[in-house]
């Protein structure tokens, strides 16, 4: 019972929450909440012990499938968001066959080069991915109502509604899948694998699975994005936006399914919303990266460790 | 979520009138225009990143010439004088946040007119001003198409320009017959490329090899100099690269050796560059983007204000840091309050009807034409004369001006074939 006041009490506080901050604000919240799916799904990689530096790069293959399955086949664009998670996911198994020959720095390494090829093919054919330029003019979300409320995909809180009820069921599915024996297994992979292998384990099959559905979701975020803003190109999937991920993730921490949502949450308040408040524009990234220092610096265990402090100390009352 | 309960359907009348409601009710300026309020101009452009210097400079620039007119008295809007004050937001050249920039200037800070940078933020911004019907600014009229209606090209005629420069140095350097290109692989690069290939094809000048397109994360140049170099060309061309890639590419061609012609559409802090290089090394260095000191601003041609005052103002305040960009956004500003004062009024529509009224504007250059409706599907891009620029005995100095529609009536269908190839028409884009 107390569960469920909980969910439903968040419930209200996201439907109340787009209404209660600036335009550009829910602008910010629309892509929060597509980032969070993002580094939700980078962690479940991260649980089998490998670190990524193409998941940015999977992402938008979702999003290049799904601005082009739309736009050039005329597919609805809820089912083009499918076929963009289901897209990037094959990519990844295909991936999968080289990239898990190696295992840590080298996987990581080989996850860089594979995604700059991904990118590098994206501008080499501008024939169907536009080259540089990438897609312009992506099928937006089509309007529809529910008869007390009138969803217009251009206005940042439709969007919102609509990408947070995507977002939390795939949360939701990840969250199920950590807690299944399968996470579990994620969990052994990592920190037991030699005993996880004696036991019959495939470590292989069990990494290769970790890499496809978090792919897999990357994707369906991607297409979010790719339909939300309208335009993609090769340069919005780089290697610096990898980093912010990569900084969410690691100021979060990855010890817990929240840790890098937290990350994502409070490092996109401070960049887009604080420090531009502030009238720090020009300096934000001098102000972002000295924060991360500090941050790695007296918390190398992520904001999570502050909310496992705060709850054990709660407990021990 | 409120607003859009039982409504049917959002007309941009019924967006702006919603806009003017909740700006209203949130204490913020309403659309029409106070005796006495400021008006507010957006300026959303990269301010931090690798193309910082194509937004943070013309900033600085635009608050110089904001403070030059409102001490002159301000805009004068029917019988009442408005200040000038500039909103920024800084986009970081991704069109998503460059959406949440103009989403905030249009709907919180009640801004008149949005002056952005373009290339490829524009189509993340495109669907807000379809839908808000705001007058927005380009500096690259590859963004303009026969969908743009309110935006404007009105100063740079990014990379048409070009073409001056290269035909300035067949005409001064008859023996220079071969180049070689160097471009980085995005929306900046690729239409300059085209540019650049018609106008070497027009000046006789053969290409020995592909045009280099190197990925914009690139930082290690010296295998892209040494490739560039194979063929001992005559003229390099660093095409219209970001200054982060000028700078270190002359490094490198200067550390390798080469002793020829280099041709660039800008130069952005040439001192720093010579610094690095030589003051011989830069000699004969051929760009488009003067310093505004120079004499040949001050002819009756000219039609951005004070232009020498300009540049000494920015220099003191902002020792170093004079860049292609510094006079450009402060000249579409001046363009618009002529437009502006013209209507009476600072309504988008207005000023957009004013400016174009005759189908000629006043460019910084000298007067020039609406045009583009061939290369652009729309003329929205104000095109003239545009300066040619060498560096000489360590400083920019202005050759000439060449008139860019007179080379278009001549080797326009050059110009097509090349962007044609490179899928940069109009009516390719997307």
């Amino acid at each position: 019972m107390r569960n469920f006041v909980i969910w439903v009490a968040l419930a209200i506080a996201l439907i109340v929450l787009p209404n209660l901050v600036s335009f550009s604000q829910q602008e910010v919240l629309v892509f929060l909440t597509i980032n969070i799916l993002v580094v939700a799904s980078y962690r479940l990689l991260t649980l089998t012990g490998e670190w990524s530096l193409g998941h940015v790069v999977i992402m938008g293959v979702g999003a290049y499938a799904s601005a082009l399955v739309t736009k050039e086949l005329g597919l609805w664009v809820p089912l083009g968001i499918i076929v963009g998670g289901l897209a990037s996911a094959l990519i990844a198994l295909a991936l999968s066959v080289p990239l898990f020959r190696m295992k840590g720095f080298y996987f990581l390494i080989g996850s860089f080069a594979a995604g700059e090829i991904i990118r590098l093919l994206w501008k080499r054919f501008r024939d169907p991915f536009g080259g540089a330029k990438g897609i312009k003019g992506i099928d937006p979300m089509p309007d529809f109502s529910i008869g007390i409320y009138q969803f217009d995909f251009f206005e940042p809180v439709s969007y919102f509604y609509f990408s947070a009820v995507v977002v939390a069921l795939c949360l939701w599915i990840l969250w199920r899948i950590e807690k299944s024996p399968v996470g579990l297994t994620f969990h052994a992979v990592h920190w037991q694998d030699k005993l996880a292998q004696a036991s019959g384990v495939n470590l292989r099959r069990y990494r290769t699975m970790a890499f496809v559905i978090a792919s897999g979701f990357a994707g369906i975020a991607g297409a979010l994005l790719a339909h939300y803003i309208g335009t993609i190109n090769p340069n919005s999937f780089d290697v610096e936006v990898m980093v912010f991920v990569l900084t969410w993730a690691i100021v979060g921490g990855t010890g817990t399914f929240y840790g890098p949502i937290l990350g994502c949450v409070v490092l996109t308040i401070l960049n887009e919303i604080v420090l531009r408040e502030l009238g720090l524009e020009q300096t934000r990234p001098l102000i972002y990266g000295l924060i991360l220092i500090l941050s790695i610096l007296f918390m190398p265990n992520g904001l999570e460790s502050i909310v496992q402090k705060v709850t054990r100390r709660k407990d021990a009352k | 979520m409120f607003s859009n309960i039982l409504k049917k359907d959002l007309s941009r009348r019924t967006f702006l009138k919603s806009t003017a409601a909740t700006a209203l009710s949130a204490g913020l300026p309403s659309i029409a225009l106070a005796a006495g309020e400021p008006i507010k101009i957006g300026f959303l452009a990269p301010l931090t990143g690798a193309t910082a210097a194509w937004g943070a400079p013309g900033l600085s620039g635009c608050e110089i010439w904001a403070e030059k007119v409102n001490a002159a008295g301000g805009i004068k809007i029917g019988d009442n004088s408005h200040m000038i004050e500039f909103v920024s937001y800084d986009n970081e050249y991704d069109p998503a946040k460059a959406r949440t920039g103009a989403t905030k200037l249009i709907r919180e800070d009640g801004v008149k007119f949005v002056m952005m940078l373009g290339g490829d933020t524009w189509p993340g911004v495109q669907p807000v001003a379809d839908r808000t019907g705001m007058l927005f600014s380009t500096l690259l009229p590859s963004d303009l198409s026969p969908e743009t209606t309110t935006l404007l090209a009105p100063t740079e005629v990014h990379p048409i320009y070009l073409v001056t420069g290269v035909q300035w140095l067949a005409e001064n350097k008859p023996e220079l017959k071969t180049a070689v290109m160097c471009a980085q692989d995005d929306a900046l690069g690729l239409p300059s490329v085209a540019t650049y290939l018609a106008a070497f094809e027009a000046a006789g000048i053969e290409m020995q090899d592909e045009p280099l397109l190197f990925d914009p994360a690139t930082t290690d140049f010296a295998p892209i100099v040494t490739r560039l170099l194979s063929t001992s060309p005559d003229i390099v061309c660093l095409d219209t690269c970001y200054s982060d890639y000028v700078h270190p590419i002359c490094e490198q061609l200067f550390q390798q050796g080469y002793k020829g012609q280099i041709i660039s559409a800008t130069a952005d802090f040439y001192d720093q560059l010579i610094a690095k290089t030589s003051k011989e090394f830069m000699e004969g260095f051929i760009f488009q983007f003067p310093d505004f000191d120079d004499p040949a601003l001050n002819g009756d041609n000219i039609n951005f204000d004070d232009a020498n005052g300009f540049y000494e103002e920015y220099n003191k305040r902002f020792p170093g840091q004079w860049g292609a960009v510094s006079w450009e956004y402060a000249a579409i500003m001046q363009l618009w309050k002529a437009g502006a004062e013209k209507a009476g009024s600072v309504e988008p529509d207005a000023v957009l009807a004013a400016m174009k009224d005759d189908g000629k504007g006043k460019h910084a250059f000298g007067d020039a034409d609406w045009w583009g409706t061939e290369m652009f599907g729309i003329d929205n891009a104000l095109v003239g004369d545009w300066p040619v620029v060498v560096i000489e005995n360590g400083k920019a100095v202005i050759k000439g001006f060449k008139s860019i529609p007179a080379w278009y009536e001549q080797h326009g269908d050059l110009l097509i074939k090349h962007m044609s190839a490179y899928d940069q028409m109009w009516n390719q884009r997307g």
